[in-house]
């Protein structure tokens, strides 16, 4: 304990301390540290590692709404009617289909309400391939605000027939344009995409949807930004629900925008094939956090705890990475 | 023309003294009165810079505004001190069930007492024996092993401590916060027990000379004081100075210290 004392005083708050340690004294220690506001970080073949004060909360400087945990993002489908040469997930026509169905999204949206989460983001492949996608919907909307990711090119026939079954007051329409006239977005995404995506827009703003429209920038390819904010004013489109990204260098996108799980702030992403980091990489192990959808509170918590890790380590090689 | 920063030093006894001193001289950085800082290897060079005008406020122990009062023959001023440092004890300790109860108990016995430098443990226990009529009959084990910083480490009581546990001593003199720090007799039973607690005296304070106008001084105390433990941006810089506010000085707590640093012939000087 006196060696503890000692050398913990002479340790920067946030620096760790190694102690040998007898089984007989961990009781001590834990109560020790409990009291000092010291952190028992672990005790492992008969040594103590502690902490200096208290780990700065790694989640305090994040908004609520984009804390771990906060978002949860579902693959419903896979499948695509577009092969954007970008797309992180590898979706396509060919891409087969892995739907996660209307009864593990009634399950997980319960759980992750439970858990926490604030907003839904549903996204395919093109989720309007599915003819359940009402359904899926509406079993969202009916807990959490919901954004709904759609390429907006098959409100026709019975699929349109589906939007209009879709709820309209906790429901947004996420758009992909990526430019103000139909070259760079048919480039990417297939001859006739602008135009298709554009009436697209106008087919959910007349019956009534929140519409957002999600521009993706590729290297080199700056979109023309005052001509597609001209043009999305033009549409009504709130500022807010304007909104660029660029390309992540993930699935078929071989340039862009490289991204680490180390370096990634989380957005539990669930598809039928597990649950990923975030988003851009359920094409890649590297982004799996776990096989197991369920209980989805243990997902929230290993992903808040890898995070925390993350950060902790990052702070802790800031602080023994002096360069001078 | 914009005045310079007030400057103030302190002493480097952790290096946790470099967050405690960017934190606020960030938090003054906002107020009405600026300032920087200067960490010094021990107590003696700092009062040196502060008597030559190197610093406009030093961050001194007792011992340290003791021989700043002496050696200005009392031209200077405590401008303010935590509250924790209104009420310091020096804590008596031995092996639980060593038979001491009292003060006299200690005669014929070894004391292990840390730095000498140290008001807590070393100079004031002195003084406490010399006022118990235990003067020469105690037999007193000096640890010197943090000095120059007037026992601020804690590692000489550590040690007095270590000496008692070895049985190189049958009672330690240590500070209120090392008691604190390594649990009491509470954590540990069995193992150390208190015997005797000093009177409260007053530790650390702000010390600047009289020839600092108050016009600098007032606003920077004003600010000082406006720290609020319910800001967490604020707490955690006092949690790691060991306050809860900021408080005004009260120096009837340093009578102790005086009449101690007269009677031991303590050198107002380094």
């Amino acid at each position: 304990m006196l060696d503890l004392v000692a050398r913990l005083g002479q340790t920067p708050a946030g620096g760790l301390v190694d102690v040998p340690i007898e089984d007989a004294d961990i009781p001590t220690v834990t109560q020790w540290c409990a009291r000092t506001g010291n952190e028992l970080v672990a005790v492992s073949a008969g040594v103590a590692r502690v902490r200096r004060g208290r780990t700065a909360d790694p989640l305090a400087d994040i908004a609520p709404d984009r804390r771990p945990g906060a978002r949860l993002w579902l693959y419903t489908n896979f499948d695509c009617n577009l092969a954007c040469d970008y797309c992180c997930s590898r979706s396509s026509p060919k891409a087969p289909r892995r739907a996660l169905g209307v009864r593990d999204v009634g399950r997980l949206v319960a759980e992750a309400d439970a858990a926490g989460v604030l907003e839904m983001f549903l996204t395919g492949g093109e989720p309007f391939l599915l003819l359940d996608l009402d359904e899926i919907v509406a079993t969202c909307t009916a807990r959490l605000p919901t954004t709904l990711l759609t390429n907006g090119m098959l409100f026709h026939g019975r699929r349109l027939d589906m939007l209009r079954r879709m709820p309209r007051d906790r429901l947004t329409l996420q758009v992909s344009v990526d430019s103000a006239t139909p070259d760079q977005h048919d480039r990417h995404r297939g001859a006739g995409s602008w135009r298709r995506a554009m009436d697209g827009v106008r087919i959910a703003q007349a019956e009534g949807f929140r519409v957002r429209v999600a521009t993706t920038v590729a290297p080199g390819e700056e979109a023309d930004a005052a001509a597609l904010r001209t043009l999305l004013d033009g549409l009504g489109i709130a500022r807010p629900d304007q909104v660029v990204r660029p390309v992540a260098q993930r699935g078929f996108a071989s340039d862009g925008v490289a991204l680490t799980v180390e370096t990634l702030l989380p957005e539990i992403t669930v598809t039928a094939d597990g649950v990923y980091w975030h988003p851009v990489g359920v094409d890649h192990p590297d982004l799996l956090v776990s096989r197991e959808l369920f209980p989805f509170a243990a997902v929230v918590a290993t992903v808040r705890e890898r995070f925390a890790d993350y950060r902790r380590t990052a702070a802790a090689a800031a602080e023994l990475f002096p360069c001078a | 023309m914009t005045q310079r920063p007030l400057l103030v030093g302190a002493v480097a006894y952790t290096p946790n003294v470099v967050p405690i001193w960017e934190g606020i001289r960030d938090y003054f950085a906002d107020g009405p009165a600026p300032m920087d800082f200067v960490l010094f290897s021990n107590y003696g060079r700092q009062v040196e810079a502060l008597l030559a005008g190197t610093i406009d406020i030093a961050w001194n122990t007792n011992l340290a505004w003791v021989r700043t009062v002496l050696q200005t023959k009392g031209g200077c001023t405590a401008l303010a001190m935590r509250d924790t440092d209104l009420a310091f004890q020096t804590v008596f300790v031995s092996r639980a069930g060593a038979g001491l109860s009292t003060l006299d108990d200690l005669a014929g016995r070894r004391l292990a007492l840390g730095s000498r430098d140290s008001a807590q443990a070393a100079i004031l226990p002195v003084h406490y024996l010399n006022r118990a009529g235990l003067a020469g009959d105690v037999d007193l084990v000096r640890i010197n092993s943090d000095l120059g910083k007037h026992g601020d480490t804690g590692r000489s009581e550590l040690d007095a401590i270590r000496e008692v546990l070895d049985e190189r001593a049958d009672a330690a003199a240590i500070g209120i916060t090392t008691w604190e720090a390594i649990g009491r007799d509470e954590l540990m039973p069995g193992a150390l027990a208190e015997f005797w607690r000093s009177p409260a005296y007053c530790h650390c304070n702000f010390t600047a000379l009289d020839a600092l106008p108050a016009t600098r001084t007032r606003p920077w105390v004003e600010h000082l004081l406006a720290m609020s433990w319910e800001n967490p941006r604020h707490r955690r810089i006092l949690e790691l100075e060991g306050l809860r506010r900021w408080v005004r000085p009260e120096l009837d707590g340093y009578a102790s210290l005086f009449e101690a640093v007269k009677e031991q012939e303590i050198s107002a000087y380094w």
